[in-house]
């Protein structure tokens, strides 16, 4: 039960801590305080329960599949938030702070409120259990510490020296994470069968198997998925283009309207 | 005028009948109960779509996870859940319950 619980809480942690240290390296960067993350733990802690209490409910819509496409709209507004956040970021160097803030924020409240009612829903099962729940609790304070710990990592790797390399590979990070966002949405709406399944196109799982420590950190980073299929490869492309061309694009074009 | 709209509404929902009729997916049942799955090994058909309706039977809640199938999905307890897999090429694909891995444990062979 120990182990089990580290591994879960690990894994839900993870994906969340990851985002917000990468957008809390790029806040960093860009010299605003960091208080906003304080916020959006306690909105998306809100958020994660009132989605775990009515988890039930949520789950019967749609014909049992309410479950995937409220986790699918989730994972779309993350993306388009950190969409929005990378428009402004790349556009405007020195203003509209407090929105880029506001949609880090955001992006951070939904990953949470995911990620957290799946922890919710995971301890739900063990409430009056008083031989396991213990070792339940344990498990979960060592993984959500191994979770925490690596985004601390992650951040203070990402702020130090050089800090326009730095920047740099923060801001691939979080493209990467969008990328990883969207092609999960697609994942969970062929599940629902709202979009069309097809079989994979690769499956590089004795390469590096998905349950492998390596295979794990490389999904809550990256979205690594062994076996992909052309729709999920797609959002990807899409994800990273999102974040990585759009911006440059719309910098373009304001700074072209601004010249004439 | 009106007996022709009548006629054609008629014709559209025969031929939305008969589509979603010939569009019909496999369905298959699997129950939790007391941490375990049933039936353990489940036979479906490869290279199609497979309806999976999960009944958890416990009072506690399980999440069905499988990396091989690319599906994840919550099920609280005592309640019913759908999860669409495939099409799947022919083999066999390992399924676990994430919240009670020891002993939920289901594979799924595509033929």
């Amino acid at each position: 039960m120990l182990l089990s619980s580290v591994v879960l809480i690990l894994r839900e942690v993870l994906e969340g801590a990851l985002l917000m240290s990468v957008l809390l390296a790029l806040s960093w960067h860009q010299g605003y305080r960091l208080r906003w993350a304080l916020a959006s733990l306690f909105v998306g802690a809100v958020g994660a329960v009132l989605y775990a209490a009515e988890f039930k409910t949520i789950s019967s819509w749609f014909d049992y599949v309410g479950q995937e496409v409220v986790n699918a709209s989730l994972s779309l507004l993350i993306v388009l938030f950190l969409t929005l956040f990378s428009l402004f970021y790349t556009a405007y160097k020195d203003r509209y702070d407090r929105q880029k803030i506001v949609f880090m924020s955001i992006a951070v409240a939904l990953t949470i409120i995911r990620e957290g009612s799946e922890i919710l829903l995971y301890l739900s099962g063990f409430t009056g259990k008083d031989d396991v729940l213990p070792s339940v609790a344990l498990g979960g304070i060592i993984g959500a510490g191994i979770g925490m710990s690596v985004g601390a990592l992650l951040y203070y790797s990402l702020i130090d020296f050089m800090s326009a390399y730095t920047r740099r590979v923060a801001y691939m990070l979080l493209a990467l994470f969008s990328a990883a966002m969207l092609s999960d949405a697609v994942t969970m709406l062929t599940q629902a069968d709202w979009l069309p399944a097809r079989h994979y196109l690769w499956d590089s799982s004795s390469w590096l198997a998905e349950d492998s420590l390596m295979g794990q950190l490389l999904y809550a980073l990256l979205g690594y998925e062994a076996t992909p299929t052309a729709l999920q490869l797609a959002a990807y492309i899409c994800g990273l283009l999102l974040v990585l061309v759009l911006p440059s694009l719309y910098k373009k074009g304001v700074a072209s309207d601004a010249s004439n | 005028m009106k007996y022709l709209y009548i006629k054609l509404i008629s014709y559209f929902l025969f031929y939305l009948c008969v589509t979603s009729a010939h569009a019909a997916t496999p369905e298959f049942r699997i129950e939790i109960k007391d941490h375990l799955f049933f039936p353990a090994e489940l036979t479906v058909p490869a290279n199609t779509k497979v309806k999976l309706r999960i009944f958890n039977l416990d009072p506690t809640p399980e999440e069905f996870e499988s990396y091989e199938l690319n599906r994840e999905k919550v099920i609280v307890g005592n309640s019913q859940t759908v999860i669409f897999i495939g099409p799947l090429l022919p083999g066999d694909y390992p399924y676990f319950g994430e919240f009670n891995p020891k002993t939920a444990q289901g594979i799924i062979h595509a033929e």
